[in-house]
């Protein structure tokens, strides 16, 4: 116990006493990282990884122990030192690289293209656009979510996300020269939400968003090097003349101004960088000078921190990270928490109670004393215990901190225990992360900030998924991440030999693990991609098959050209929508005749796929149509096309053309005569009609009618000849003629005509027809006399259809049918005809 | 034909207290989504509604909701320009390529005119790909935001849920579109996210064995109904519409059917008459008369008189509730009683001594002149519907349709029907006639089927040629001659429809004699006085298999005979638990397409070991769902018949669900597609 410091050992004291700084030694490097001075550098925030490029504005001394990095090589170290990618920049020269929230390096240059390094050293490729390759990119400010160029104009592009997003231009800022020195306020940050940009421009500062360019008329400039706080509420800057000023993002507020060159420091500035945001650190070869506000004196309060040579400072949003030739430290403001606790002379009531449970351990009975002292305060203590735990990067004060709060809230009659848990968990995890083997020194705030989620993201991108499988069960977060990843992973390791066997040995791992590990929800479509992808097309199609999701798996197949395939799945799924997208993807692909083929030859499988095609295409696309059918030999359905086009069309002789062209195909087919002969008898009374029309100077419309429907209205128009003459030409039945004429004549009220056409001849239909007809028309009158013709045994009820009751009853009388006499009675509508009919019925006998 | 009398009547009105699924939350679900999709879009807009959504959107909503979520206009989505005045332009539509094209001509339209509009598409019930293409392919895909309004599932009685879409049948059994079933999958999944799985799918016909692939298809994790339903499923039956095709083509005989066959129901509004929906002139008029007898052939002048559009509810209008699965042969006598009530009810009003007497008479006034109203309105419909069942073409189509299915002189029938066409029938009765001599006595003699074709053809236009194809044409098969061409497909020919045989088996045709009246009141089959549809006769093989080899309700009328009249709903028996087809397999395998039974698995989580437990051993006294399904539509009458088999038992409610409801006019029409104008009718708007 005594070999671990206490942890004010390593604090500094400052603002008389009211504030501590400490510098926590994270790992050790002995020299594993090259000399800094000679490179550029880029640190990623969140205990992330640091990039390194030569930098070629400086000479290199040969045979100083290590080779050095070749012009055009990125080398990535962990905050461990340990180097975790080394790659080769094939492109022109580099203008800047940085690093995206997810550890993914951006590299730009000069032509505008940056790719997206991860740490297994893939790469994504987008490009600024044309134009911006014609003018040039000549510096660039990369932040977690974007990036800012500046181009060879001294114009400024912005791209939001990592998305390979069209560039949108900024307002122009109006420059004749680069900036001396600029920096990018990320949109998480400004005010506007927007990203903003300050460039040093003469001895002022311009601020520049994507609405307008605005001139903060300063005068203090030109400034060195511009750097606003994480949380873009302050601006530190450094004149030519070694100034440090720090002041509100606005400029309205200064803070501190501190001339650099009363520190004492030699050489150069390297780096002004912020320790979280309240402190400024500014470093020289062998010197970190943390700057600081004062409450009595502008030039603020300063403390010093030597280092062996140049030094480079990540900012972090709670600290600062500080990369050195022998150590990696971070260099952060004492946490309230244990300060209350650990100050030395400290009486807070956290303070009492971690010397209680120290009493406790002793076996001493000031313990009991001191619990009693903050008996009221005993809450707020243990809470603070488990919050300075979080603090404490050793181990071995988590626990003590940690046991302490335990003891205390076993005096409390309730406690809440869920803040315990949770922070127990989560050093633990920090604590497997924190190791130097891992290296991902992260700060329980950064945890806080980042989700766990991002940090087994951050573990599997390292290829560590064992860990990251254990980490997310701790949490209990699902494996579906780990395993998608460690299956791609699996897939792109053992892409060099794809021998058939090789494949199968490989889908079996996979599957066998999510089933095994439950990952029901890993998308195989996204695995098999990676698959295909690294050009492993067989087990991309294996894995595939384990896809349930038909919307997922038919895209993928489809870009594998696996056509037949993906169209098959498509149907399968049932999803109309689906197959619609394959169908309208391959139409565009293929040509027509393979494309025609792949549906023909899919049989019935593949059944669905071609009635949707025609479904579509018989709204958008008759030319393919007409084409599918044709290759396909299907007459009927190019009949029936050419019909349905006919029934769209207002021009008679395109309709005549389009049945003529019906026809054609109806007698290719030898079992479709009638149909053939049909369509050949439409095409003669279409042109019938046609000839009507024009004998009756187009008064009357005929065109388009059907041939009962020509015979009414030649009837209608007088023109029985010409009735006739359709009769006699399509032969129509007797019977329907009668019945057309019957309803025809009736119609137009010509009662001499109606009697004069059922006196023509015996009438093929009857004359009960006539009667029917013209009751229900509500001709009565003119429907008695119908009644003479029709059969015996009926007359009787067609009368009184016709409210012929004297007619009725006469019948009776005649045929002697007193039964029907009753009935007639029966329903007389009034006493009169009753009289009647009873008359009549007595005279029967 | 014989007429079925009151015995139904009984058990019609009684008000039975049995818990039942409550789809309401349907509706609301579907009126929430709509609000949350128009308030997607910011600020006022001009709404364009495809006119077939309008009837079904009519049912979950009302015009003035709209306006509250920021609807200034509305606008029937139809060719021709359109001219807004708000910003925002809101297209609501189905997916379907006519009415894309049609918006693209608009946008054009507008941008020619260089006219600024914010347009926003949404897709009834998802978004689609083809919609996507189609824009792109008319180069404004980037002009327009699609998204979608996920309606599915739109209540239409309590007992009755439907999708609407009118072509349904049409698309898949014609076009080979086989969209329907997808969403219908879909919707059904939505309905066990809500209402809990359904423990086990049976069904027939290869289309319903793909959608009961696809619903047993692991889709999303489906979480279980927040609550337990009342009434949970115990099973859900998928009929696909061509495993009868007889029961749609036949004349329904009920007052909705036959309400629907004349005149026509849409989304359940029916247009009728304006002096029907009149308020009754005086508030006690003398009895009103039940459709007289008179036989007075009068012409109802319909055609000049103003129509207006009603909504046929039962919920509203307690009357239809009690008419709507009657035989119309006695839905007369029902009136007259009704009338007779209601005239009591008033007179109760004399007898009022006191003053709380009277004041108990004001409080039921209104309910009294709603009912009288309602009544005024269904003695004009039956009014109106009398004299069209009178004429000679309706009686020689029912005697056609009769005879065809006790086989009788086939060859006659195709003359009666020949000599209908003559006279001038509908183009859509003389098709589904001839159809269904096709079915029953498979297929029609080649030479008498060409001679009927071309009549056909002369009488009604060549342009039918299509359609008399389309019938023919696999799968749907249902215009054959016979023999078979040898050019066939075989399958056509394996596919036969057993009529024959399932007229034995099912019990189909009770015999139109006096002794047999008795029998046809007591089965499902008064829906057609004598014949019982196969579609529901096949939902008892599964859910009530005594029925379907007697009539379950002979018992219960032995005991009315002895004397207690309404004694006997006590006496009901327990339905039996869901087992399969069992008994019936032979049958099944018979009729041509797909058998299929399977067991769901039950979600494992959440109160599993109640509802796996009780799905197994069914205790008798919980009420259970069984949800029906008809593919491609369900008649009226079909409707009425399954209510008719639900009455019989406790504890078994039946959900219908359909894609739509159909009449053989509304097929025929779908098929031969001219029901392709818009219908679009003044008042959606209004």
């Amino acid at each position: 116990m005594d070999t671990i410091q206490h942890p004010s050992a390593t604090w500094e004291a400052a603002s008389n006493g009211s504030v501590f700084y400490r510098r926590q030694q994270l790992y050790m490097l002995h020299g594993k990282l090259p000399n800094l001075d000679d490179y550029l550098i880029a640190g990623c925030k969140n205990g992330g990884p640091t990039a390194l490029m030569r930098d070629a504005s400086k000479l290199v001394a040969l045979g100083g122990g290590r080779p050095p990095l070749a012009k055009s090589q990125i080398q990535v170290y962990s905050p461990a030192g340990e180097s975790l990618l080394l790659f080769s920049w094939d492109q022109n020269r580099i203008v800047r690289f940085g690093w995206t929230f997810d550890e993914r390096l951006v590299v730009l240059n000069e032509e505008g293209v940056y790719r997206l390094y991860d740490l297994q050293g893939d790469y994504q490729q987008f490009s600024l656009g044309n134009e911006a390759a014609e003018l040039g990119i000549i510096d660039a400010r990369i932040h977690e979510n974007g990036l800012v160029a500046l181009t060879g104009s001294l114009t400024l592009l912005e791209v939001k996300d990592w998305e390979g997003g069209r560039p949108l231009a900024l307002a122009t800022p109006g420059l004749s020269e680069p900036p001396h020195a600029w920096a990018v306020i990320p949109p998480e940050q400004s005010i506007s939400r927007h990203v903003e940009v300050l460039l040093s421009v003469d001895a002022t500062i311009i601020a520049v968003d994507n609405l307008e360019s605005l001139d903060q008329r300063i005068s203090r400039g030109p400034f060195l090097h511009v750097s606003p706080s994480p949380n873009g509420k302050f601006l530190a800057l450094l004149t030519f003349s070694g100034i440090l000023w720090v002041v509100s993002a606005d400029f309205q507020r200064e803070i501190v101004v501190l001339d650099t060159a009363t520190v004492g420091a030699e050489g150069q500035v390297n780096q002004v960088g912020w320790c979280g945001n309240d402190a400024v650190l500014v470093t020289w070869n062998d010197l970190v000078l943390l700057v600081l506000p004062s409450r009595n004196n502008l030039a603020g309060e300063t403390l010093r921190y030597l280092y062996f040579g140049a030094t480079f400072v990540v900012t972090e949003s709670d600290g600062a990270r500080i990369i050195g030739h022998d150590v990696c430290d971070f260099i952060q403001k004492v946490p309230a928490s244990s300060v209350s606790i650990f100050r030395p002379g400290s009486t807070s009531s956290s303070a009492i109670l971690f010397a209680a449970w120290e009493s406790f351990l002793q076996r001493s009975p000031k313990a009991d004393e001191n619990i009693r002292s903050i008996r009221s305060d005993l809450a707020a203590a243990v809470n603070e215990c488990i919050d300075a735990a979080g603090h404490e990067w050793e181990p071995h004060w988590q626990r003590k901190l940690l046991s302490a709060a335990k003891f205390g809230w076993g005096f409390l009659d309730l406690y809440n225990p869920t803040d315990f848990i949770a922070m127990g968990q989560a050093l633990k995890v920090l604590n497997a992360v924190r190791f130097y083997e891992i290296a991902i020194p992260l700060t329980y705030s950064q945890y806080q900030y980042v989700s766990p989620a991002h940090l087994i993201n951050r573990l599997t991108s390292r290829n560590l998924h064992l860990l990251a499988l254990r980490v997310s069960s701790f949490l209990s977060l699902k494996p579906d991440v780990v395993l998608k990843h460690w299956a791609s992973a699996k897939i792109g390791r053992s892409k060099t030999s794809s021998a058939d066997g090789q494949d199968d040995e490989v889908c079996r791992i996979i599957v066998d693990k999510f089933e095994k590990l439950g990952g029901g929800e890993v998308s195989y479509a996204d695995i098999a991609r990676r698959a295909w992808e690294v050009g492993r097309t067989g087990l991309a199609t294996k894995l595939l098959d384990y896809e349930t999701r038909a919307s997922d798996q038919v895209p993928l197949l489809l870009t594998m050209k696996e056509d037949k395939l993906a169209l098959i799945k498509a149907v399968d799924s049932g999803d109309t929508d689906l197959v619609y997208h394959v169908l309208l993807h391959l139409y565009k692909r293929l040509p027509l005749g393979s494309f025609f083929k792949l549906i023909e030859d899919g049989g019935e499988q593949l059944a669905p796929a071609s009635k949707l095609l025609e479904v579509y295409a018989r709204e958008q696309n008759r030319e393919m149509l007409r084409d599918f059918y044709y290759s396909d030999d299907r007459r009927v359905e190019s009949a029936t096309l050419a019909l349905d086009e006919a029934a769209q069309m207002t021009d008679p002789h395109a309709i005549m053309t389009a049945v003529n062209s019906a026809e054609k195909f109806f007698s290719e087919d030898k079992d479709r005569a009638l149909e053939a002969k049909m369509m050949n008898e439409s095409v003669r009374l279409l042109a019938l009609q046609q000839q009507f029309e024009k004998d009756s100077d187009g008064k009357v419309k005929f065109f388009g009618q059907s041939v009962s429907e020509t015979i009414r209205t030649c009837l209608m128009n007088g023109m029985s000849k010409k009735a006739d003459r359709v009769k006699s030409e399509f032969k129509v039945p007797d019977k329907r003629f009668w019945y057309l004429k019957l309803h025809a004549l009736t119609a137009m009220r010509d009662f001499d005509a109606l009697d004069a056409f059922a006196r023509s001849r015996r009438s093929p239909i009857g004359y009960e027809a006539f009667v029917r007809h013209l009751v229900e028309a509500g001709h009565l009158k003119e429907a008695s006399p119908y009644v003479m013709r029709c059969d015996g045994p009926k007359r009787v009820e067609l009368y009184m259809l016709c409210k012929d009751w004297r007619a009725a009853g006469r019948e009776c009388k005649e045929r002697g049918d007193k039964k029907g006499m009753e009935k007639l009675i029966n329903s007389s509508p009034n006493s009169l005809i009753k009289r009647e009919l009873e008359q009549l019925a007595a005279s029967m006998k | 034909m014989a007429a079925a009398s009151d015995v139904q009547n009984s058990s019609g009105t009684e008000q039975d207290n049995e818990p039942r699924l409550d789809v309401d939350l349907l509706k609301e679900t579907a009126r929430k989504a709509l609000i949350d999709t128009l308030n997607a879009v910011n600020g006022v807009k001009t709404l364009v509604l495809d006119p077939t959504l309008a009837g079904p959107l009519g049912l979950v909503t009302e015009v003035s909701l709209l306006k509250h979520h920021g609807v200034d206009k509305m606008f029937w989505l139809e060719p021709g320009p359109l001219t807004s005045t708000t910003a925002n332009i809101v297209y609501l539509c189905r997916p379907s390529i006519k009415y894309v094209k049609i918006i693209a001509d608009q946008i054009k339209t507008h941008i020619r005119e260089s006219k600024k509009h914010r347009y926003i598409l949404f897709l009834v019930p998802r978004t689609s790909t083809l919609v996507s293409r189609i824009l792109e392919e008319e180069g404004i895909l980037g002009d327009i935001t699609i998204s979608s309004y996920n309606l599915q599932f739109i209540p239409i009685a309590d007992d009755v849920i439907s999708l609407e879409n009118d072509n349904a049948f049409k698309e898949i059994w014609v076009d080979g579109d086989e969209t329907v079933i997808y969403n219908s999958a879909l919707a059904l999944g939505t309905l066990q996210k809500m209402y809990g799985r359904f423990p086990r799918i049976l069904g027939k016909g290869d289309h319903a064995s793909r959608l009961a692939t696809l619903l047993t298809k692991p889709f999303v994790e489906q979480p279980s109904p927040a609550s337990e339903p009342l009434a949970p499923f115990d099973s859900l039956i998928i009929l696909d519409r061509t495993i009868d095709m007889i029961t749609p083509l036949l004349t329904q005989l009920t007052y909705e059917g036959l309400i629907d066959e004349f005149i026509g129901i849409k989304n359940s509004h029916v247009e009728l008459p304006a002096s029907f929906l009149a308020p009754p002139t005086a508030p006690n008029p003398s009895i009103p008369n039940a459709p007289t007898p008179s036989g007075s052939a009068s012409v109802t002048p319909l055609i000049n008189e103003k129509t207006k559009k009603h909504h046929l509810s039962a919920t509203t209008d307690p009357i239809f509730a009690e008419l709507r699965d009657l035989n119309f042969s006695s839905v007369g006598k029902r009136l007259s009683r009704v009338a007779h009530r209601l005239d009591e009810d008033y007179k109760a009003r004399l007898q009022a001594k006191t003053v709380a007497q009277l004041r108990d008479f004001v409080g039921k006034l209104s309910g009294l002149q709603t009912e009288h109203q309602a009544l005024k309105l269904h003695t004009d419909l039956s009014e109106m519907l009398l004299p069209k069942t009178r004429t000679d073409l309706f009686n020689k189509s029912l005697e056609v349709q009769q005879n065809l299915l006790s086989s009788y002189e086939v060859s006659a029938q195709i003359n009666a029907i020949e000599d209908m066409i003559a006279q001038g029938e509908s183009m859509q009765n003389v098709v589904r006639l001839l159809c269904l001599t096709s079915i029953t006595s498979g297929g029609i003699k080649a030479k008498a089927l060409d001679s009927v074709k071309r009549e056909f053809l002369q009488a009604y236009g060549y342009n039918y040629l299509p359609l008399l194809l389309s019938l023919a044409a696999p799968p749907l098969s249902i215009l054959l001659p016979n023999p078979l061409p040898v050019s066939t497909p075989p399958s056509v020919a394996a596919n036969k429809y057993p009529f024959a045989t399932l007229r034995k088996s099912l019990r189909l045709i009770i015999d139109d004699n006096p002794e047999a009246l008795e029998e046809v009141e007591n089965d499902i089959s008064y829906t057609y006085s004598g014949y019982a549809p196969i579609s529901i006769r096949l939902v008892q093989c599964v859910a009530q298999k005594s029925g379907v080899i007697s009539n379950p309700a002979e018992r219960s009328t032995a005991d009315d005979v002895d004397g207690k009249g309404k004694g006997s709903s006590n006496k009901k028996l327990y339905a039996h638990p869901i087992v399969g087809w069992k008994g019936f397999e032979d049958v099944l395998t018979a009729i041509p397409g797909k058998t299929f039974d399977i067991v769901q698995k039950m979600p494992p989580s959440t109160n599993s070991t109640t509802s796996s437990v009780t799905s197994l051993l069914r205790p008798q006294e919980q009420t259970t769902t069984t949800a029906v399904f008809f593919l491609g539509g369900c008649t009226y009458s079909e409707i009425a018949a399954l209510r008719w088999v639900s009455r019989q038992n406790k504890g078994r409610k039946f959900l219908i669900v359909t894609t739509g409801i159909v009449s053989g006019d509304s097929l025929i029409d779908s098929i031969a597609n001219t029901g392709k104008k818009l219908s679009a009718s003044k008042d959606a708007s209004a």
